[in-house]
């Protein structure tokens, strides 16, 4: 054997990042094309170092851009084998044009993404602009709120992002430095069990079968362009959803840790909702707990995935709710917030009466604090009692200065 | 092909060069390959050309200029000996001709509608060299 | 190692078998076609090839076309190298790990780009793939301009050549800057093997990617690719100009040896004059005229200075 398998206690304190880089240890990757870049690079760093000490038997190839990282990967992906890496917000958006080359050429690539601001102002702690730039790049996107979620979602990209009738590459995002750099308890599986699970890679359509040579990244133009589209975004639509219920399902059964493609919580009697990622959804819960002592119906829901958006399956979580909340990590600059839109349309096409109001909130890093959530609970119930929201659509959390708010 | 739905085809736009199994693609040659149809070896470009080239065998020398030089994999030479042009895959540029080193040439340009054998009847006689 | 393929002479090289195809759409007369034909039969391996966006991209991967018969991906204009490192490292790991499909074959890993792709847009990424000592071949296909996209100036553009966005004009000569000088830069990573090729002499060109396949690490090939459409030649006449610019020393060929050794491969019996190479290229036409004929001089002085260069380093054993 040309690696060690690792002794882990069933429960270790790790922060995200490095359950993050364990999940890839364990699932074998054949090549990891990374480059460091806060705050995704100890997932880089604890990568490098199981190396080192014998853990890992694949290819690690330390390049010198987020760009080369992912062509590394697209590259290494087509070959025909497990491919990963991890990169965070200036780094993602170099990546950018590579995010639609890999999934336009349907090559499974787990990338972690540990959620970070854009410049300018330069930042480098924890928001949702980076997952909000990738939303229309043809990935899936599972989101995690805790190092244990961070953990358990690799596991889970893998299996849905190299399953024959996906074959599209799939984000895991922590939250930055809120989940990748704070270490709480983290249920493992041993490396067996958590191989096991994962699978041996199962090529597909790989260069690296000398018999059988293939052409990938051609030129289609108007007359071929669009029906490529579409059968992307057709099983994007059509094949994702199922795929991760099925992993969801059979991760439930193999660990007892249960995940649903829409989170909700305190949701079978609620009036009121805040819908939210990351980490704010733990926060969300915590609140919304004491609102219920006060009388207020609440409820969290979280978005597990992302991308594809789970549409149908948000408009039944929001069955019945009164007023929602859209709670927004990212500056929408100059329109209202993607989430604000995107429950507007669920909620549009299911003639639902509930008010929906907007909230910009945590950018850069910024706390969104239980008391901010007690505000906007109240808000909620008032916007409940009335039948309607009596705030502007789009409300800016925690900024310093007169109130700021739109619509 | 040309007209088939968003559901008809490979994912991620990949194609095949071959149908089957290719082993030993490199000492393969054209006749005795099963290229699939969307390797480009089953299109044509014949419809580029406004002059083809036409090949007198009587003065050739084998001597390979035109194939190795051909951008467009069009003479076909086998056991060491030019024997033709691909007409589906030459576009006419010319450079067999230029290449070609004897005298008369053995490889001349012609309007796409000459009629070969009277072009072949019709073949220069040897230049004298200019002294 | 596999074993060198035996290329005695041309009548030998022309039992190959090529892998590369026709109804590809290059324009007639393009001598991409002939590099690439060159390299790929070079060898009886297997290949793993990648083109940066490009003409040869652009026109041998129109779908539902492919002209490759060994496996082919482009990514972008400017990762076709590390797209290439990438399926090298999965080769590494799979056979580490023992999932070789064919564990016996020893495929050559090759990147094809133009010069934009290479001196300018995709510079960072080949120095990226050199300096990890990738086992793969970097070919250039020389054409002194972004000939896909009509004939921009790229930083291998010549001085006084007119492109695009360094026209000639009333006032200027067209572009103004030398040439990049890449086979330095690339010899400088400490490269095993750098050479400068012409796909005219094919011999020549043939034993240097043979010998580039021979070494393990990356390797770095400048070939000239003589353009009918932006250097403005008739097009039976590429392998003409290819002559000429060898035979002028305007492209000399050599080889730089683990980075510091350099050889000149290719010395003209008779050295034409630049003035020739140039006067049969519409892109240098406007240098005929009185105002910029102090241009040619120049030429020939730089040409003549850069021989004089390569001899003395030759000499030198450096």
């Amino acid at each position: 054997m040309a690696f060690d398998k690792m002794e882990l206690r069933d429960i270790e304190v790790w922060d995200g990042n490095f359950a993050a880089a364990q999940a890839m240890r364990q699932a074998q990757i054949d090549v990891v094309a990374a480059y460091p870049i806060t705050p995704s690079t100890p997932i880089v760093e604890g990568y490098a170092k199981f190396l080192a000490d014998g853990y890992v038997e694949g290819e690690f190839v330390m390049v010198e851009s987020e760009h080369a990282a992912m062509s590394g990967c697209i590259g290494a992906a087509a070959a025909g084998g497990r491919v990963a890496t991890a990169t965070s917000s200036q780094g993602f958006a170099l990546m950018v044009e590579t995010l639609y080359q890999s999934s336009g050429m349907r090559l499974p690539i787990v990338l972690n993404v540990v959620n970070r601001a854009l410049a300018a102002p330069l930042n480098v702690n924890g928001d949702h602009s980076d997952m909000y730039l990738g939303r229309d790049s043809g990935w899936i996107q599972l989101d995690a709120y805790s190092p244990q979620e961070a953990y358990d979602l690799n596991f889970i990209a893998f299996r849905v992002s190299e399953d024959h009738d996906v074959r599209l590459p799939c984000m895991v995002h922590q939250d930055g430095f809120m989940t990748s750099h704070t270490a709480q308890g983290v249920k493992t599986l041993t490396d067996d069990v958590a191989y096991g699970f994962v699978g041996e890679y199962k090529p597909m359509n790989d260069m690296l079968d000398l018999d059988h040579p293939v052409t990938h990244g051609v030129q289609t133009e108007e007359d071929w362009h669009f029906e490529h589209k579409a059968r992307q975004h057709n099983d994007l639509m059509t094949k994702v959803m199922p795929k991760i219920q099925e992993v969801f399902d059979d991760f439930e059964k193999l660990s007892g840790r249960k995940y649903n493609i829409v989170e909700g919580y305190d949701m079978d009697d609620a009036d009121v909702a805040v819908v939210c990622m990351g980490t704010s959804v733990e926060t969300a819960r915590e609140v919304a707990g004491e609102m219920r002592e006060k009388g207020i119906k609440a409820g969290v829901i979280g978005i597990r995935v992302f991308r594809p958006f789970p549409f149908m399956e948000m408009a039944e979580a929001l069955k019945g709710i009164k007023a929602i909340a859209a709670l927004d990590r990212s500056s929408p600059n100059g329109a209202p917030g993607m989430l604000f839109n995107e429950l507007s349309g669920v909620l549009f096409s299911q003639k639902s009466d509930a008010a929906l109001s907007g909230y910009v909130y945590g950018l850069g890093g910024r706390d969104l604090t239980k008391a901010h959530l007690v505000d906007l609970y109240n808000e909620l119930q008032a916007n409940a009692d009335a039948g309607k929201v009596l705030t502007p659509l789009q409300q800016f959390i925690g900024v310093r200065g007169p109130k700021l708010s739109f619509l | 092909m040309e007209n088939n739905g968003w559901n008809e085809f490979e994912i991620g736009a990949m194609l095949r060069s071959f149908d089957g199994a290719a082993t030993d693609i490199a000492t393969t040659h054209q006749e005795d390959r099963n290229y699939s149809s969307s390797n480009s070896f089953t299109a044509s470009v014949a419809d580029w050309r406004i002059e083809k080239p036409l090949f007198n065998k009587d003065y050739c020398i084998d001597c390979q200029f035109c194939w190795i030089y051909c951008p467009d994999m069009s003479i076909i030479s086998r056991d060491k000996k030019m024997i033709g042009v691909d007409m589906d895959h030459c576009k006419g540029c010319g450079i067999c001709v230029e290449v070609c080193p004897t005298n008369p040439k053995s490889l001349l340009m012609f309007a796409e509608q000459q009629n070969e054998e009277e072009a072949l009847a019709a073949w220069p006689e040897k230049e004298e060299k200019e002294k | 190692m596999s074993e060198i393929k035996k290329i005695k002479n041309l009548k030998e090289f022309s039992t190959s078998a090529d892998r590369f195809e026709g109804a590809n759409l290059l324009c007639p007369g393009c001598a991409h076609s002939i590099i690439v034909r060159e390299v790929l039969n070079a060898t009886n391996d297997d290949l793993i090839l990648s083109a940066a966006t490009g003409c040869l991209e652009v026109c041998t991967a129109v779908y539902p076309y492919t002209s490759w018969d060994a496996s082919w991906i482009h990514i972008g204009f400017e990762n076709g190298s590390t797209a290439v490192a990438g399926a090298e490292a999965m080769y590494n790991a799979l056979k580490k790990k023992g999932r070789l499909k064919q564990p016996d074959r020893e495929p050559k890993f090759v990147s094809f780009a133009g010069d934009g792709a290479s001196y300018d847009i995709g510079f960072q990424w080949i120095s990226g793939c050199f300096e990890r000592g990738h086992n793969m071949m970097h070919v250039v296909l020389d054409n002194e301009v972004y000939a896909n996209t009509g004939g921009q100036r790229s930083s291998s553009t010549p001085i006084g050549s007119s492109a695009t966005t360094s026209p000639a004009g009333r006032v200027s000569y067209g572009e103004k800057k030398n040439k990049k000088d890449m086979l330095s830069i690339m010899a400088a990573h400490g490269a095993p093997y750098v050479a400068q090729v012409a796909p005219n002499k094919w011999k020549n060109m043939v034993k240097a990617i043979q010998q580039g396949f021979a070494v393990e690490g990356p390797v770095f090939i400048n070939a000239m690719s003589a353009c009918t459409t932006e250097w403005k030649f008739a097009p039976e006449d590429t392998i003409d100009i290819s002559d000429m610019a060898t035979d002028s020393l305007v492209f000399p060929l050599y080889e730089i040896i683990d980075g510091k050794k350099l050889n000149i491969t290719y010395r003209p019996k008779n050295v034409i004059p630049v003035e020739e190479y140039l006067a049969a290229q519409g892109r240098f036409k406007h240098l005929f005229k009185d105002q910029f004929k102090y241009l040619i001089k120049e030429w020939q002085e730089r040409i003549d200075s850069n021989w004089d260069y390569l001899q003395r380093r030759e000499e030198a054993g450096v």
